[in-house]
């Protein structure tokens, strides 16, 4: 019953729609720890912040967003202003518009409200694994039961994992004492996803500049130091890519 | 922050994260992408989160302390180098809290 309400009434179509869900959660299986991980982390992180255990699930089940409810906290914390936080979580997010220009052409034969649901539910790992198994499908294929059964799969393991974990970090926060320092793993665990986006000389130059801004800006008042520091670093980056550009093309 | 001001921080996080997944699969190829503006989004992630690294790395009791006697800043770069040899988040983060916690005990 459960699969038929699932995978739908036809039978081909239901195994298809099965086995390609199945292939899409055991492609995921591997970066399930971390995920788990870094939600159980995060779930922790939440009510350490501050957050009543009610205010960390509802950001848990609403934003599913790890990276931006990490950058969020420390904001929060410090009593930043609500659009600070909102700017600075914006920044951190802008990768998925790149992510969602990936998936466009995927997705684009679905109406609006799946697409909708599908791309909220993408966030880097599902991004990372449906890419690198469909990006060479000819064009004629893209966007086939298969593949988005698949995208399915991928994203119903990651959701599950990381918000049992996060639920479960929530849960446990209040019994974990504060001298262990559990905040800190989440600083731990930022750092973990920041050091392989900084994979370039640009990357390099605008992350450096970046922390030499926010470090000098830090007593900037509502913790615009932040907002500075994207800006500036953002900006050396594309304009040592230029530069890079101009000599790779001079010389 | 007061208990409003959280929730409008975690409704306004949501509508964030809802339309910067959904950009381009709401807009599709009405939207131009410039290669400029695409190189520039592909850095500013990685800034804002080395903006907000820095602090919580280097500054020990409100004053910037850039020294191994800063705990924290052992453990990130015991942490760094465990990231960057295992490519594992979870590795990283058990060796940067181990680091983490010996710092604590060891160096006063």
């Amino acid at each position: 019953m459960i699969g038929r309400s699932l995978f739908g009434g036809d039978a081909s179509l239901a195994a298809l729609r099965r086995a390609s869900f199945v292939r899409g959660v055991r492609a995921v299986a591997p970066a399930l720890l971390a995920t788990g991980v870094w939600g159980l982390v995060t779930g922790v992180a939440m009510v350490k912040t501050g957050l009543t255990e009610w205010q960390a699930l509802g950001m848990t089940l609403l934003v599913f967003a790890g990276t931006a409810q990490m950058a969020a906290l420390p904001l929060v914390a410090a009593d930043a202003p609500v659009w600070v936080v909102l700017a600075a979580a914006t920044v951190v997010n802008l990768r998925f518009v790149i992510f969602s220009a990936t998936l466009w052409p995927y997705l684009r034969r679905f109406p609006l409200r799946k697409r909708l649901l599908l791309g909220y539910v993408t966030a880097d790992i599902a991004a990372a694994v449906f890419v690198a198994r469909y990006a060479d499908a000819p064009e004629d294929e893209r966007g086939s039961t298969e593949q988005v059964w698949f995208l399915l799969g991928v994203t119903s393991a990651i959701w599950l994992v990381w918000q049992a974990w996060s639920i479960a970090g929530i849960f446990v926060a209040g019994s974990i004492p504060g001298e262990w320092g559990l905040d800190f793993a989440a600083i731990l665990a930022l750092l973990g996803l920041t050091l392989p986006m900084i994979n370039s000389r640009p990357a390099a130059a605008g992350a450096t500049v970046a922390a030499v801004v926010a470090l000098a800006a830090a007593n900037f008042p509502l913790k615009l130091g932040v907002v500075a520091a994207v800006i500036a670093g953002t900006a050396v980056a594309m304009a040592t890519d230029v530069a890079l550009d101009r000599l790779r093309s001079a010389g | 922050m007061t208990a409003l001001e959280i929730w409008a921080t975690i409704i306004g996080l949501t509508l964030v994260t809802l339309i910067t997944r959904n950009v381009f699969l709401v807009l599709g190829e009405r939207l131009p992408m410039p290669e400029r503006l695409q190189h520039g989004l592909r850095y500013a992630p990685a800034c804002a989160l080395a903006a907000l690294l820095a602090p919580e790395l280097l500054v020990q009791h409100g004053a910037l302390a850039p020294t191994l006697a800063n705990h924290k800043l052992l453990a990130g770069v015991a942490a760094a180098a465990t990231m960057l040899a295992t490519r594992s988040i979870a590795a990283t983060m058990v060796v940067g809290m181990a680091a983490f916690t010996a710092a604590r005990h060891l160096i006063v």
